[in-house]
């Protein structure tokens, strides 16, 4: 395998177009494809310096990999390749809508104690919550598509404002259930 | 059928050469050594015809026994006797009491981080008793494959930490094994599992051993075994139980634990173990201790009793489950086998909560014994080379989130748990005073936020960046996981691009110092190499002399040598120090060292007289006189 992978991007290295929504399916066959090639294991008695690329190229592969699985770092690394550094940012306005909701939910979440089925709203708040990230990849991919990058960055902040939000609701369902346990 | 192989031109008629490599299951009750013979992996006996050797090892003042012997010599010499010594492995002083008051060890104080066992043998730590359980393991495998061994896979359980993970390659150091991989249990068991089964999709393997806990979540598909997500507890495991049921005895025979000699403890956990090992049988299992010849104790455990004294183990187990499950974004209904490894799977509860769980019945169809460590010697006959387009190929996770102490005692992630290994991460940090050259870096392991709740693994030192305004530099810290899972750390001020050196101090683990004394210390005690004894102690006489000639002429070689006479010592001095270090046998040395001693004769000479003269000026000759 060549050095190629170092200057492709994460989709290059997967074949893969630059995608919001990229086939799974084939990420996942094209990385084991590409770890039978890289990994350390296939190196075990080359030199040192060939063993040490071998564990550069599939850190490499992994990262990416992990990048692209996961849709806000993923959306994230779309912008990255236009130029746009989401952890660079200074501009942090954000619509008042959306933070007005936002709020609602933490009210809602830090609330669910006090339900008669907790763990039952916090299944509805996580489908709601579901829903809405939806929404928003879909967003984001109509403005990328169009270049509009300034409101695709906007998206993907509120992509992780509830990405957060997802993982608190997860969290608590889990010791909710370990307290009944 | 082929019986006479008939070669194309030109390709080789020589047959493949075979390397020997072994697979070594490391346990905290019982370990085993697994190896691919004929294209079949099997786990090897010793020359009693037993697979298991107990991971047991008993220090006397001239001998080391390890396995079933030390085991039932425990009793009688509990101080000296040590048993599930992985449970110490990577862990500090302070984690002592966390790991139970049920340890019948005398500790001897250090001012080491590292615990040391006081035994007849001297002091040991749990690397170099792991060493001890490894030697004779890979001493099983030179005798049974009657050939030089290329090096072994040896399995650690998945949750095992950094620290853990190190004191393991470590001890593998420490008893000459060269380490091929070290290798997740879980995935080692999946490997001889799926081979066998040849089955594909997503598979859940329960691994409960004597001291440790994992569960990995795997896909499989034609020859990859991908971990998806892995959680346990390494401590937790089947001698729980065992302590467990030891305390409902005391508590019945209305004794305190305290009052208890080690060995009547040791004794205890013999009878608490065997019960619930009847468990699996019987109804109830009754227990009979003898105390002393005046003292007998009777009593009955039921299994609601002992349900009742392990389910909240085997609930915590199943918790690790589904936080595995949901790492993995998998659905109970997805995993299409959950496959039971470890001896502790054998108490019928654990089968039964299990099953319950996942919703299916639990493949126990496996040897839970003997699965892991013939797993890990498929994957080090692969390793070896034995299996060049062979379609096998593990990928594994890191178990736990790596981080970094930042401002106010919290944890910064720098990578996540569950992420795909090896892996890399850069991070940037900053100086914060005006010309500030140096930086310290704490880095930790683990989920919780505070530092406090985290392991430590280790402080770095960055050094000798050039100094800049506050704020001005760039130091990148690369942190580097290996096929391992063990990490390694590099550093670069990236304004000027110089590479700041990066200096390891392990919270928990032993400085490469340490490792290099005890390996000498190993080797003076083994007396297995006699020739490498005898030059060993040439090496330390050679320091001696070394030290004093060089002592003695920083004092008066300038007044008592002409400097012919003192290029000539420097010369002898010189060969015999290249000699020290190169020499291959005493003989060599010895002649060197004698060279020195005679060209440096009439040096001493001069010496003695002078510092006789010394002490008697300003003294009267009768002073001398006794009488």
């Amino acid at each position: 395998m060549s050095d190629l992978i170092f200057s492709q991007n994460y989709f290059e290295i997967f074949s893969l177009d630059v995608s919001t929504n990229p086939d799974l399916t084939k990420l996942n066959d094209s990385n084991r494809e590409l770890q039978r090639l890289v990994h350390p294991d296939k190196f075990a008695n080359a030199d040192e310096s060939e063993k040490r690329k071998a564990m550069q190229k599939t850190s490499l592969i992994n990262q990416a990999f992990n990048t692209l699985k996961d849709p806000v770092q993923r959306l994230q690394y779309m912008l990255s390749l236009k130029g746009v550094d989401m952890n660079a940012e200074t501009d942090t306005t954000m619509d008042g809508g959306f933070l007005m909701d936002q709020m609602e939910l933490r009210e809602k979440i830090s609330d669910v104690r006090s339900q008669s089925d907790p763990l039952d709203e916090l299944d509805s708040i996580a489908k709601e919550l579901k829903k809405t990230s939806a929404d928003l990849i879909a967003e984001f991919d109509k403005n990328f598509q169009t270049d509009v990058l300034d409101k695709s960055r906007e998206v993907v902040r509120k992509l992780q404002f509830i990405n957060k939000a997802q993982k608190e609701v997860a969290e608590l369902s889990e010791q909710i259930e370990d307290e009944l346990l | 059928m082929a019986l006479l192989q008939i070669s194309e031109p030109g390709q080789s008629t020589k047959p493949h050469e075979h390397k020997f490599a072994i697979g070594i299951d490391l346990g905290t009750t019982n370990s085993l050594v697994a190896s691919v013979r004929s294209g079949q992996a099997d786990t090897l006996a010793d020359l009693n015809g037993q697979h298991i050797l107990p991971s047991v090892v008993q220090y006397t003042s001239d001998s080391i026994l390890v396995g079933k012997q030390a085991k039932e010599n425990q009793v009688l010499d509990s101080q000296n006797t040590i048993s599930s010594i992985k449970r110490l492995m990577g862990r500090g002083i302070s984690d002592l009491k966390s790991l139970g008051d049920n340890l019948p060890y005398t500790f001897s104080d250090t001012d080491s981080a590292v615990p040391r066992i006081k035994t007849a043998a001297g002091d040991k730590t749990a690397v170099e008793i792991s060493a001890d359980i490894l030697k004779a393991l890979k001493l099983r495998g030179e005798q049974t494959l009657g050939d030089k061994l290329e090096g072994a896979v040896i399995t650690v359980p998945a949750y095992f930490d950094d620290a853990q993970r190190q004191a393991t390659k470590d001890a593998a150091r420490l008893a000459g094994v060269n380490v091929l991989r070290l290798l997740n249990e879980p995935t080692a068991a999946a490997v001889a599992y799926g081979l066998d089964s040849g089955a594909e999709g997503v598979v859940a393997v329960y691994d409960l051993g004597g001291g440790t806990f994992d569960v990995s979540i795997m896909q499989l598909k034609q020859g990859v075994f991908e971990v998806l997500s892995t959680g346990g507890d390494s401590a937790l495991g089947g001698d729980d139980f065992d302590h467990a049921i030891a305390e409902w005895i005391i508590t019945q025979a209305g004794l305190n634990a305290n009052d208890l000699s080690a060995g009547t403890l040791r004794l205890i956990l013999q009878e608490a173990c065997a019960a619930k090992e009847n468990l699996s049988e019987q109804e109830q299992s009754e227990i009979t201790i003898k105390f002393d010849e005046s003292q007998t104790w009777f009593g009955a455990l039921t299994r609601d009793i002992f349900h009742e004294l392990i389910d909240p183990m085997i609930k915590k187990t199943l918790m690790s489950c589904r936080r595995a499950l949901r790492d993995a974004e998998i659905e109970k209904d997805q995993v299409m086998d959950v496959v039971m490894v470890g001896g502790s799977t054998r108490t019928l509860r654990v089968r039964e909560l299990v099953g319950e769980f996942f919703e299916a019945q639990p493949r126990v169809d496996i040897d839970p014994d003997r699965v892991v460590a013939i797993g890990a010697a498929i994957q080090a006959n692969a390793l070896a080379g034995n299996d060049p387009d062979g379609n096998l190929l593990l990928m594994d996770v890191l178990p736990l989130s790596l981080g970094i102490e930042t401002m106010g005692g919290l944890a910064e992630k720098i990578i996540q748990r569950n992420t795909p290994i090896p892996v890399s991460r850069a991070q940037d940090f900053t100086t914060y005073k005006d010309g500030q050259t140096a930086m310290a870096v704490h880095i930790v392991q683990g989920e919780r936020e505070l530092i406090d709740d985290c392991r430590s693994l280790a402080r770095f030192e960055l050094r000798g960046f050039p100094p800049h305004v506050a704020g001005a530099a760039r130091i990148r810290v690369t942190f580097q996981v290996d096929a391992d899972g063990l990490l390694s750390v590099t550093a670069k001020e990236e304004v000027s691009g110089v590479e700041a050196s990066v200096e390891v101090k392990p919270s928990y683990g032993l400085q490469d110092s340490e490792i290099e004394s005890m390996l000498k210390a190993s080797m003076e005690f083994a007396g297995e190499d006699k020739d490498a004894r005898s030059l060993r102690e040439q090496q330390v006489e050679a320091d001696r002399v070394l030290e004093a000639i060089d002592s003695a002429m920083a004092d008066d070689a300038d007044e008592m040598l002409s400097e012919e006479e003192k290029s000539l010592i420097l010369d002898a001095r010189g060969k015999l120090q290249a000699a020290r270090h190169q020499a291959k046998d005493t003989q060599e040395l010895k002649a060197v060292m004698a060279h020195l001693e005679s060209v440096s004769a009439e040096y001493v000479a001069r010496r003695m007289n002078a510092s006789v003269q010394k002490t008697m000026a300003g003294h009267k000759v009768e002073e001398f006189n006794n009488d």
